[in-house]
């Protein structure tokens, strides 16, 4: 990973601003709800309590029937028609409640406006049966028809049931059974329709003919011949009592009731007794809308969906929060809804009666205020933290930038200097004052200290030799004077094998001083115009006279090319090539010499065949004192190869060695009419 | 008489060995090792020929300054740099103040002894009266094989001993290459290929200031070098 990337990674770490102020706005506002819950929770305290005055208004439960066993008459604000149809009805269809029948789900409502009672109710039913003459009263028949009845008491004295039985679809006349029996009651009118999969009945029935306790169940039969099953909505033989909001608590409520709130008032079943709604609905929506307002919601602690606030259709309240008040605590719950902004804060209170809970009140308020105030800051802070995020984010990228191109201008600087060989020149930033200025320095002096390395290796030979000349001397001439005294047999031939060991020593002296003494008539050459091909062609004939087992081979693919140089220094550096390549052939072998003239150079290619170059040597290859020779072979001292890359680097050519099919080629790049003068190390 | 001869070298082994050499040579040998003693010596007696090194002890370049001093004194005196020092530079510098040779100590006594009686012979043959048996003439060129000069287009060429070996090796056999070897042992040197090129170079350079188009020395390259006859 380079260090661009690195530091804006590290950037990346501004984004911590946005999620802090995040933090810091979600603890503002829960801290803002939790003011706000605990100012509802004291007003639904007062509520609850001064309840208790209207104690007598609450139901009194007997424990005897669950809530299951008891039905909800909604109120209505229109009057329905009675024509099997429930859209007239001023309910939401979640208010219908459903048991479950023979063939499938019943669904059903029970309502009231005015002074009758509403009923309407939805059967699954794969074979509708009618009823017959015979099976029209339930007494004593022995034909059986569909029937709903709708059972009602006010125990312990009335019971009776009102029975709706179709001889077709259409309006039917119902049946009202009691301690005299069956009889027409025109008092009620009902709407039978048959529907796909079943039927539907709608009812009317003035209140007074209802008692207290009401229940509805449901007689399927498959043909007139049985009796069939039956469905019910409660689960004993009598039917629980019926609820509905109270109108004395109604009113209590709309007195209790503030701007923007909710009172519920419920019985220990959470059966909704009283209500009053001031609350404004989907408020919250112009604070914030689409991208923005789902960010914010991500952000940001969810509350359970705003739909769950609302008075329940069933007319039952079940949300916990209720059921823990009703159970004697007073709880808190928080209400949002992330489509419409909407946000509501609820609190629960028990009544209490003594120890005795008695019903809860629950109050609601819509908390829109603390939402478009946490949404204005959100996105101020949003917008300032994303900018400074991506401020510091381009700053900190061109911060990179600037630092990796030096590095890089500094690498590439240094690694072009060891190329060249160039060692003492200036690298960037070498005075710039930070830490990269003493990078550069210290690699100056460590470039510095390779290049006087370097000098020193190369000036050792040639002052190696020269510091031994003088004792050799003083060797050679004292064995040359030993040999005109009179010696024995024995002392002669010491004198012989010292003379010859001499002899190697100023051989090898000779050789190692011949790279300086190749630089310095570098120097002093003065160029001359000649013919290379004529050269190679005269000296590739020489070596076949010196070698006498290689076979040589001179190919040009250039008529004739005019080099300007010194040809004897050329000559010299192709008898280091050729002596190499003898020296690595094996007899018998062809060395190929190759001239070429290729954009504006001369190439002059040595190939032999024989064992490949290693390749970590490559490089050095043609540097002073580094021989790829077996170390036993004392002839040689890494020295041929570095004369012959000084003479193509005095010609301002370069030599390179590589690798071919079965053998090793060594090319010597010069310009076609060069000067060596021009290029003066 | 026996010829007298001065040999200016700080390094005590290698001076006692030339001496003895020079002096079984029947030469009278004076060894000095720097060159304030040797030129307090030459003041009451010069000796006819001095050998000297070019590094005395603490003078770097004593040699060079002693020449000088000599060459001063004594226009016809042979000196000989006899030294450690290989490179052109010296060599060429040490030549332009006059000396009549510049030899590396590789070179061995009995070429040394060589050139030494090369030397004197020269010198001795300067005196006689011109004689035609040792001259050799090859078109402008003319070698006077007993004085050791040689004349082109009737001009004397200032060649120093090695380089009149080297045209005299050339020039016997016109149209001949000799080689680096043959060229080397007739200048009874031991000598690399770059000197060989460097000595060809200055014989050269000697001919072209006489004559411009001087170009009798050809290079066979690869090979060696050959001298054309026009």
């Amino acid at each position: 990973m380079n260090l661009r990337r690195q530091l804006l990674l590290v950037s990346l770490l501004t984004l911590m601003l946005p999620w802090a102020g995040c933090e810091f706005i979600r603890e503002t506002e829960i801290a803002l709800r939790d003011g706000q819950r605990q100012m509802l929770a004291d007003t639904a305290r007062a509520v609850a309590g001064s309840m208790v005055q209207h104690s007598e208004e609450f139901p009194v439960s007997d424990g005897s029937f669950g809530a299951g066993d008891q039905l909800y008459v909604h109120r209505l604000e229109a009057r329905p028609k009675i024509d099997g149809y429930f859209d007239d009805w001023t309910l939401p269809s979640a208010s219908l409640r459903s048991m479950r029948g023979t063939d499938g789900p019943i669904h059903f409502a029970v309502a009231s406006f005015s002074q009758a009672t509403y009923l309407y109710i939805e059967v699954t039913d794969r074979n509708v049966v009618y009823a017959t003459p015979q099976s029209l009263l339930i007494d004593g028949a022995s034909r059986f028809a569909d029937r709903v009845t709708l059972a009602s008491s006010s125990p312990p004295y009335l019971k009776e049931a009102i029975s709706f039985v179709a001889e077709a679809p259409g309006k039917i006349i119902s049946y009202k059974q009691s301690v005299y029996g069956f009889e027409p009651e025109p008092t009620i009118s009902a709407f039978w329709q048959d529907i796909p999969g079943g039927y539907r009945v709608e009812a009317r029935i003035p209140s007074g003919q209802l008692g207290t306790h009401l229940g509805l169940s449901v007689q399927n039969t498959g043909n007139a011949l049985e009796p069939g099953t039956r469905s019910s909505s409660f689960t004993g033989r009598a039917p629980g009592p019926a609820m509905s909001k109270i109108q004395e608590l109604d009113r209590i409520a709309g007195l209790y009731v503030q701007s923007d709130t909710r009172l519920i008032i419920t019985d220990t079943q959470g059966w909704r007794i009283g209500a009053a709604d001031e609350l404004v609905a989907g408020r919250g929506a112009q604070s914030g809308a689409g991208l923005a307002m789902r960010i914010y919601d991500l952000l940001l602690e969810r509350g359970k969906e705003a739909a769950f606030a609302e008075p329940d259709p069933s007319g039952r309240e079940q949300q916990p929060y209720v059921s823990a008040a009703l159970e004697g605590r007073e709880t808190g719950a928080w209400f949002r809804s992330v489509d419409t902004g909407t946000a509501i804060v609820a609190v629960a209170a028990p009544v209490t009666v003594g120890d005795k809970v008695i019903g809860a009140v629950v109050l609601q308020r819509g908390t829109d205020a603390i939402l478009s105030l946490r949404n204005e800051g959100l996105s101020r802070l949003i917008n300032v933290t994303l900018i400074t995020t991506l401020v510091v984010a381009g700053a900190l990228l061109g911060y990179a930038t600037w630092l990796s191109r030096r590095i890089r201008a500094l690498s590439i600087a240094a690694e072009d200097a060891l190329e060249t060989e160039n060692l003492a020149s200036a690298l960037p930033s070498a005075l710039a004052e930070d830490e990269i200025g003493d990078l550069s320095r210290s690699f100056s002096w460590v470039l510095q200290q390779l290049g006087e390395y370097n000098e020193y290796l190369r000036s050792l030979a040639s002052k190696l030799s020269h510091e031994l000349r003088t004792p050799l001397a003083i060797v050679t001439s004292s064995l040359e004077n030993l040999e005109h005294e009179e010696l024995n047999e024995a002392s002669l031939g010491y004198t012989a094998r010292a003379r010859e060991g001499a002899d190697r020593l100023r051989r090898i002296l000779s050789a190692m001083s011949e790279a300086s003494r190749v630089e310095e008539l570098m120097q002093h050459a003065e160029p001359e115009r000649f013919d290379l091909q004529a050269v190679l062609d005269s000296t590739t004939k020489a070596y076949r006279d010196v070698y006498k087992d290689r076979t040589f081979e001179f190919t040009s693919s250039v008529a004739s090319a005019q080099a300007s140089g010194s040809p004897e220094l050329l000559i010299q550096m192709l008898d280091k090539l050729v002596d190499n390549a003898v020296d690595f052939s094996e007899d018998g072998d062809t060395i190929t010499l190759a001239l070429q003239e290729e954009d504006n150079a001369l190439l002059i290619a040595v190939t032999n065949p024989g064992p490949r170059l290693p390749e970590r040597m490559r490089s050095q290859l043609f540097d002073s004192m580094v021989s790829m020779r077996s170390s036993n072979d004392s002839r040689h001292l890494g020295l041929g190869l570095y004369v012959a890359r000084l003479i193509a680097e005095g010609h301002g050519g370069h030599i390179s060695a590589d690798n071919v099919e079965g053998g090793v080629c060594f090319t010597v790049s010069i310009p076609s009419g060069c000067n060596p003068g021009a290029t003066k190390r | 008489m026996a010829k007298r001869i001065a040999i200016v070298e700080d390094e005590a082994a290698i001076r006692e060995n030339y001496a003895a050499a020079f002096s079984r040579e029947g030469y009278v040998v004076d060894g000095y090792e720097a060159r304030r003693p040797a030129l307090d010596a030459f003041e009451s007696r010069l000796p006819d020929l001095v050998v000297i090194d070019i590094n005395l002890k603490d003078d770097v370049e004593g040699g060079f300054e002693l020449c000088r001093e000599l060459r001063a004194r004594a226009a016809d005196l042979p000196i000989i740099f006899l030294t450690a020092r290989d490179s052109e530079f010296d060599a060429v510098s040490g030549l332009r103040l006059g000396a009549d040779d510049y030899l590396t100590k590789d070179i061995s006594l009995p070429h040394l002894m060589a050139r030494v009686a090369a030397l004197f012979r020269r010198l001795d043959a300067m005196q006689k009266p011109h004689g035609t048996e040792s001259r050799i003439t090859r078109g402008d060129l003319s070698i006077d094989t007993e004085r050791m000069t040689i004349h082109w287009q009737d001009q004397p060429v200032g060649l120093t001993l090695t380089e009149f070996w080297l045209v005299h090796a050339l020039a016997r056999y016109p149209g001949h290459v000799k080689n680096r070897q043959q060229l080397m042992d007739a200048a009874q040197a031991v000598l690399d290929d770059n000197t060989i090129t460097s000595h060809v170079k200055r014989i050269r350079r000697k001919f072209h200031a006489i004559d411009e188009r001087f170009d009798s020395i050809e290079t066979v390259y690869g090979m060696g070098y050959r001298w054309i006859s026009h």
